[in-house]
């Protein structure tokens, strides 16, 4: 930094070491790290690093996230009335239909935002959270910050299939024909919701890139 | 002890400050976390990370200007893609329409409490809250005043920003109607091109009005009035 500058002070400087500088998760300030208890300079928001709970929220979501995933593929998540004989269909079935009647696009759209994009964030934050608590050598190449950031930017788009479904319901509701959402919608929601928590309460400043 | 001389031997990349709004110099990047140092850019350009080319910040300098101009343009835009109706069908003789209301109001008549309530929030309450909270927050830097408050705007427009999903809604709708392709005539409303024009400028902003940004025009803004 400048050397000229601090050396006229001399004593009343505070020497800083890299590794202590933080940056704040709501204003992206950069602190210096005291231990337990940082309030960030500029917005004076806590920002929370406990030497024993550093994962345990974040795991806590996560788990939540992925057991209700479990309902959100058994469960219908659309049920169709036509001319009174009722249809249901799951996430998978409904890709299967799109994919064999023709519309692959669509049937691509729906497997990677319901399917791919969850089970992704699932892997990659479990894979975060494990190697965080028990760095293993040899994944020195990945970069584990552009990991979190993709979760981060990729997560939201799963609730396409929740805002299909919502809209197909609210579009189609006429004497012959009713399209309603299914229980899967509430517990895929829920899932989609609970694995932002899990990317939001994830500190990132654990991540330690070891080379 | 062995460990502890470890950790000497990395920290020599130690650095000294006057005092800790030094700090205000340094910015580290969001998606590497490599440490950098700030300094000044012409005006309408970016500073971007050296290592991994992310935008580090932006000068602009009627950034005030600019952000309420593109935020009221916005919340006008969102109050048209709310009021008229998005999508009309034709199917068997029957004729139906949605506004994005609609959409979520319908799930808490059939009993989809927390679908409805999610939807209502990451498709209404949110966006329509951070383009207002936006347009104030603008207001006040352009009338150098509440200092306070526009702290408390900041942080809670950083907690409510992640949770406005616009832009993913407007592919469910494309999605929603190419599902429908074959089984009805369908008629694009008025708002689904307010909703498009919406969604455009939302990501407009996000990415060249960065949050930090505006925290660090606040600052210089009540730096200068002391």
């Amino acid at each position: 930094m400048d050397a000229e500058r601090t050396d006229l002070y001399g004593e009343r400087m505070i020497e800083v070491d890299e590794k202590d500088l933080i940056r704040c998760p709501v204003c992206e300030a950069v602190n210096i790290d005291r231990g337990r208890d940082n309030r960030c300079r500029r917005c004076g928001s806590p920002i929370y690093r406990y030497t024993h709970f550093k994962t345990e929220k974040s795991w806590a979501y996560l788990i939540t996230a992925i057991i209700a995933y479990v309902p959100a593929n058994l469960y219908p998540m659309l049920v169709t009335t036509q001319f009174g004989k009722t249809e249901e269909s799951t996430i998978v079935g409904g890709i299967i239909v799109m994919w064999e009647s023709g519309s692959y696009p669509i049937a691509a759209v729906i497997f990677f935002a319901s399917i791919l994009v969850p089970i992704m964030k699932f892997l990659i934050l479990v894979y975060l959270l494990i190697n965080v608590k028990y760095p293993m050598g040899k994944d020195k190449k990945i970069n584990k910050h552009k990991l979190y950031y993709m979760t981060e930017v990729v997560g939201p788009w799963s609730m396409i299939d929740v805002f299909v479904v919502a809209i197909l319901a609210a579009l189609i509701h006429m004497h012959n024909v009713e399209i309603i959402a299914g229980t899967a919608a509430t517990a895929f929601a829920l899932s989609v919701f609970f694995t932002l928590l899990a990317a939001q309460a994830f500190d990132e400043s654990l991540i330690k890139e070891n080379h | 002890m062995a460990f502890r001389y470890l950790i000497y031997l990395v920290t020599i990349i130690a650095m000294k400050l006057e005092n800790e709004d030094a700090l205000d110099h340094l910015i580290i990047c969001d998606q590497c976390r490599t440490l950098h140092e700030e300094i000044p850019i012409e005006d309408g350009t970016k500073a971007c990370c050296i290592k991994c080319g992310n935008v580090l910040y932006r000068y602009d300098s009627r950034l005030t200007d600019h952000g309420l101009a593109l935020s009221l343009t916005a919340l006008i835009f969102f109050a048209v893609a709310n009021f008229f109706p998005i999508v009309q069908i034709e199917m068997l003789g029957n004729e139906q329409f949605i506004t994005i209301p609609m959409t979520f109001l319908s799930l808490f008549e059939n009993g989809f409490y927390f679908v409805g309530l999610m939807c209502a929030v990451v498709l209404f309450l949110f966006p329509l809250a951070i383009f207002a909270l936006l347009v104030l927050l603008f207001l006040l830097l352009k009338l150098k005043k509440g200092e306070e408050l526009s702290r408390s705007l900041l942080i809670g427009l950083s907690f409510m920003k992640p949770w406005s999903m616009n832009d993913i809604f407007l592919i469910s709708i494309l999605v929603a109607l190419v599902k429908l392709i074959g089984y009805a005539q369908i008629h694009m409303g008025i708002a689904f091109w307010a909703l498009v024009v919406f969604v455009l400028l939302d990501i407009y902003m996000t990415k060249h009005i960065h949050l930090k940004d505006i925290w660090m025009l606040r600052e210089q803004i009540f730096m200068e009035k002391e």
